[in-house]
């Protein structure tokens, strides 16, 4: 009986199941944390950068998104509001010091025990793209905490202009000249990191 | 890379198009120009690689056993909160007492100056804080976004 129960409540969609923990229900909010803890701490992650902070950030972020929830209208999507809460938090934690990122990309892996989960075809293309990440993974860590948090917002996060317009409190004809921006100064740290980018126009082009 | 750009619209156009966020008319605008402004394609594709190179980068997150949160009940926040409200009132009452029992033992004058300055300083140092979160409060832009 209680196995079908929570069987029909892993299947509800988001509004039904937020006016269900609104109600006080423990499974409904259960299922609600395991569904946008992850989000959160993925968001966390790319915009503080050390998965230990991150998770602590994640974990502050889900409180604080169940001691909100009452305030919340169930049928308004859940994202936005979550990504609004911890990018709060992550201000906050910037606004009292100023935090080393990891570097490395890799070593953040190996940690977690992360494995691929399948082989490309094109282990070439696949070890570029690899370096890739890499390097733009360190140029973040140079820019600006607006450039930044834009560009995880929309190039990581891959949420629309409206929902960054949001997420950040800006008007949503701010997004786009901010992300070039973002974008534009991006692009100069990796043509200036010396290093031979992989897969990108101008660098490939001008590197003999 | 001598060709001169005569793009006639803002440069942030060349993103929204990217990100296929533009009217009609301005998606139509800067595919015109991208034809015959190499620069501006090569910005664009630049522009592509490094969101489908950002877009799939792995970000692995901590298992559900790995995460403590249970969410705490109201009740055992404001439990906690009168808990610290009480410690520290016996704390405050407590060093008054330990002052105040120091003064009358100790005449000589050091005794006082040593007394006036531990005081002193405690309350300085309260009100510093005070005086930020105060002032953090009021300029938060923030706080009408917040949850």
């Amino acid at each position: 009986m209680a196995a079908t129960a929570r069987l029909d409540l892993e299947t509800l969609a988001d509004p039904e199941l937020v006016s269900l923990a609104q109600q006080g229900d423990p499974e409904a909010r259960e299922l609600l944390a395991r569904r946008y803890r992850t989000p959160a701490f993925r968001l966390a992650m790319q915009l503080v950068g050390r998965p230990e902070v991150a998770k602590d950030v994640a974990q502050d972020s889900m409180l604080r998104f169940f001691s909100s929830l009452g305030r919340f209208q169930a049928e308004r999507p859940v994202l936005p509001w979550l990504f609004c809460i911890v990018h709060n938090r992550v201000r906050d934690l910037e606004r009292k010091r100023r935090r080393q990122r990891v570097e490395s990309l890799d070593s953040y892996l190996a940690d977690s025990g992360y494995e691929p989960v399948s082989a490309q075809p094109d282990p070439e293309t696949k070890a570029q793209r690899r370096q890739l990440q890499q390097l733009i993974w360190r140029a973040l860590n140079l820019l600006s905490a607006s450039h930044r948090e834009i560009l995880v917002l929309r190039d990581y996060q891959d949420l629309s202009y409206a929902e960054i317009a949001a997420v950040l409190g800006i008007p949503k004809g701010t997004v786009m000249s901010r992300l070039h921006a973002a974008r534009c100064s991006l692009r100069k740290r990796l043509q200036a990191s010396g290093e031979d980018v992989p897969m990108l126009e101008e660098t490939s082009r001008s590197s003999p | 890379m001598t060709e001169v750009c005569n793009r006639t619209f803002d440069s942030s156009l060349l993103s929204g198009f990217v990100d296929g966020e533009l009217t009609q008319a301005d998606a139509q605008q800067v595919r015109v120009h991208l034809e015959q402004c190499p620069q501006c394609r090569g910005l664009v594709t630049d522009l592509q690689q490094i969101r489908e190179a950002a877009m799939s980068t792995p970000f692995p997150a901590p298992t559900d056993e790995e995460w403590q949160e249970q969410p705490r009940s109201s009740a055992s926040l404001w439990s906690r909160r009168v808990g610290w409200l009480l410690v520290l009132v016996w704390l405050a009452a407590a060093s008054g007492l330990a002052i105040q029992g120091f003064l009358e033992n100790t005449s000589a004058w050091y005794g006082k100056a040593l007394a006036v300055t531990l005081v002193g300083g405690g309350l300085l140092l309260f009100l510093s804080v005070l005086f930020d979160r105060l002032k953090a409060l009021r300029t938060d832009r923030y706080r009408g976004v917040k949850k």
